[in-house]
């Protein structure tokens, strides 16, 4: 079986790739972009079972490389998206690319897709505090009152499963939480708060955190992929021993660097994302509506996660998350 | 009553476009358009527009449009404006105008035929230091210009740098000119401001200064140019710069009386006079000016954000005014056709120069 790891040059990609050969015996391409720098998989193949992996050059915003890459593709797990670079680009990386992707399967004989997509897709704005998020919560009805990320992410769902019902290949929608680990993102997610120069805005106070150690994801994608059982099925990906904002904060700033932190309460934050609001539609934009009420109350409302789905696909977390932590703070630890 | 707008071409810069209309008072955007439908669709949903289009003519069908904003690569802009100037519209077109001359002079044409009124988008030249640097030359505080310096920063590492050098089938990499081609209206229309040559002797020069990847379309982009244009009695000095920092846009304008140094990124405006006060004394008193001219101009940015007036893209958003005003009282377009032509014949020359030095590197090798 041939597995096609999009995206393989990126955090969760390159850490994919890893437990594929580590924990399969599959054949493996690995897509990466023109130009992309390839730092995070260059270590990862450079094992004894790298013979297995193949890398393609391909830009999926092509048609003509998406269908040269699929055509030899049992299992795609797609991790590339847009990450930044404003929601058009966000868009055209993640929505544009996705479709290419699902327009060459058509020719191709990939019988699986596992798209990587996003916690961030519930609609969690109109959910009471500490109500359970799991695969059964509504999707967001509002992107556009959120951001360029969660819109991508809610039409990359939306065409995969409608491309999935024409050409009847099983799909997987893998909906990761905070991924983090050495490498990898800001360790500093907005969900715990905002980070302004010298200043950091502590908003997540004792909610918890849905993290998802990065290798614990890849092994979520690879069960995923792999288990026949998980054909049709839309998975939460976190893990079992959550932390809350705060915990989280005092670790990173014991063991990363000191921080400045201010302690924003839930009612002052409304307060501030209403006026931050207000200012921007006052001043026609001059600074952005970085906070609003409906993406306040979407993220920094407490709630209760559940990865039982996942589990009942014989994925278990193999790294801890005192491990994970304390790997992913020595990583960005700071000198003094 | 409000202009009804569309935009054809949903790509990064449309963004920008579809924030300053929702910003004035006398349009509405009413309809968006991309060949690839996803895209017009994701605009339409994050900006509540209602209606999307795949298809240019149905959009200038159904629509009944006053103003159709061009923000889809240069090689289409002839076409598209042509057929939205014959469906009634006025075209607000983002640069560069065309991809040479004869293209851009083919869009004018549609407009004078169809009367029609026409506009690109140079927005520098109304953004605040750019309105002051006309007032200050209005007021003869310049005297006759006598050279000017364009510097254009521009990093690679941003949005749209990745975008191109990550993709092979970029629009750009069809440009004659590539990456330079799509910025170099903002450099060379400011020195047309003040060179009202329309074929000054042109030499170029450009280099890649990041090292090569090893794909040769990649690597065919060139990221530093400087050229140097000579009028009859004025000269040009531009620069184009992937790596130098901070990645700025400077325009330095040197007169008979003075010299004006306008930063249109920290919106600064400077007159730099000639020492008054002799000796060592004079000398002592230069930068105390220079001080006092930087705190005015520190003042008046405060001024200007107090007034909701310091946006990113407040030059557009004026010269949009502008554009949307002269609909209205069918008055002349802010930017003369004449002036759009200049500097695209400027740039055919530039670009033509710039092959030039090219052949000659090659022969040399």
């Amino acid at each position: 079986m041939r597995v096609l790891v999009t995206g393989a040059t990126g955090f969760v990609g390159s850490a994919v790739v890893r437990a594929l050969l580590t924990r399969t015996e599959h054949a493996l391409i690995c897509q990466v972009r023109t130009g992309s720098n390839l730092s995070r998989l260059q270590p990862v193949l450079e094992g004894p079972q790298a013979g297995r992996a193949d890398v393609v050059a391909a830009n999926l915003l092509s048609r003509a490389d998406s269908a040269k890459l699929v055509v030899d593709a049992d299992v795609i797990i797609h991790c590339a998206a847009g990450m930044d670079g404003g929601a058009t680009n966000i868009y055209m990386n993640t929505v544009v690319a996705t479709r290419n992707l699902l327009d060459a399967m058509g020719n191709g004989r990939c019988r699986r897709l596992v798209l990587v997509s996003s916690f961030a897709v519930y609609g969690t704005a109109e959910l009471p505090r500490g109500a359970l998020v799991n695969e059964d919560t509504p999707i967001e009805s509002h992107p556009e009152r959120r951001d360029g990320y969660v819109l991508a992410k809610l039409h990359q769902e939306e065409i995969v499963r409608e491309y999935a019902a024409r050409f009847g290949f099983d799909l997987v929608v893998a909906r990761p939480g905070v991924v983090y680990g050495p490498g990898g993102y800001d360790p500093l997610s907005a969900r715990i708060g905002l980070n302004l120069p010298g200043l950091f805005l502590s908003m997540g106070g004792n909610n918890l955190l849905p993290l998802s150690y990065v290798d614990n994801c890849a092994d979520a994608l690879v069960v995923a992929a792999t288990a026949p059982q998980a054909a049709g099925l839309t998975l939460n990906l976190h893990d079992d021993d959550l932390r809350t904002c705060r915990e989280y904060l005092r670790r990173y700033r014991g063991e990363v660097r000191p921080l400045r932190t201010l302690v924003v309460p839930y009612p002052l934050l409304l307060l501030l994302s209403a006026a931050n609001e207000c200012y921007h539609r006052w001043s026609r934009g001059q600074l952005p509506a970085a906070l609003t009420v409906y993406r306040t109350r979407s993220l920094y409302v407490g709630r209760r996660y559940d990865n039982g789905r996942l589990k009942s696909l014989g994925w278990r977390q193999s790294v801890s998350t005192q491990d994970g932590l304390q790997r992913t703070f020595e990583f960005f630890r700071q000198p003094d | 009553m409000k202009l009804r707008v569309g935009i054809v071409g949903c790509g990064k810069f449309a963004d920008v476009h579809v924030q300053q209309v929702h910003a004035l008072d006398n349009a509405a955007l009413v309809a968006v358009c991309d060949l690839e439908p996803l895209m017009a669709r994701q605009m339409a949903v994050r900006y509540s527009v209602p209606a999307v289009y795949s298809d240019f003519g149905r959009m200038l069908a159904e629509q009944r449009l006053d103003v159709v904003h061009i923000t889809t690569p240069p090689s289409s802009n002839t076409a598209l404006a042509s057929s939205a100037m014959e469906a009634g519209c006025h075209v607000f077109i983002e640069k560069p105008l065309a991809p040479d001359l004869k293209a851009a002079q083919a869009i004018v044409a549609a407009a004078e035929h169809h009367t029609r009124k026409l506009c690109i988008n140079y927005w520098y030249n109304y953004d605040p230091p750019g309105e002051a640097l006309r007032r200050l030359v209005e007021e003869g505080v310049l005297g006759d210009p006598v050279h000017v310096e364009s510097v254009f920063g521009y990093d690679l590492s941003g949005v749209f740098g990745s975008a191109l050098l990550g993709d092979n089938e970029h629009w750009v990499h069809h440009l004659p000119g590539k990456l330079f081609h799509n910025v170099l209206d903002h450099v060379v229309n400011k020195i047309a401001l003040f060179m009202p040559d329309a074929d000054p002797l042109v030499s170029a020069f450009d280099h890649r200064h990041r090292p090569p990847s090893g794909d040769a379309i990649t690597d065919a982009v060139m990221d530093e140019l400087r050229f140097l244009m000579q009028g009859e009695r004025v000269s040009g000095y531009g620069l184009i710069s992937s790596h130098a920092r901070p990645a700025g846009q400077t325009l330095r304008v040197y007169g008979t009386r003075n010299t004006i140094q306008v930063d249109f990124q920290k919106r600064t405006v400077v007159v730099e006079t000639a020492q008054t006060v002799p000796t060592a004394l004079g000398r002592l008193l230069s930068a105390f000016s220079h001080a006092r001219a930087y705190r005015r101009c520190a003042y008046g940015n405060l001024r200007q954000f107090l007034w909701a007036e310091f946006h990113a893209f407040e030059g557009m958003r004026r010269l949009l005014r502008a554009f949307y005003d002269c609909i209205h009282h069918d008055t002349a377009p802010p930017i003369a056709y004449s002036e759009m032509l200049r500097v695209s014949g400027l740039m055919d020359a530039l670009i033509g120069a710039l092959v030039q030095t090219r052949l000659a590197r090659e022969g040399r090798r």
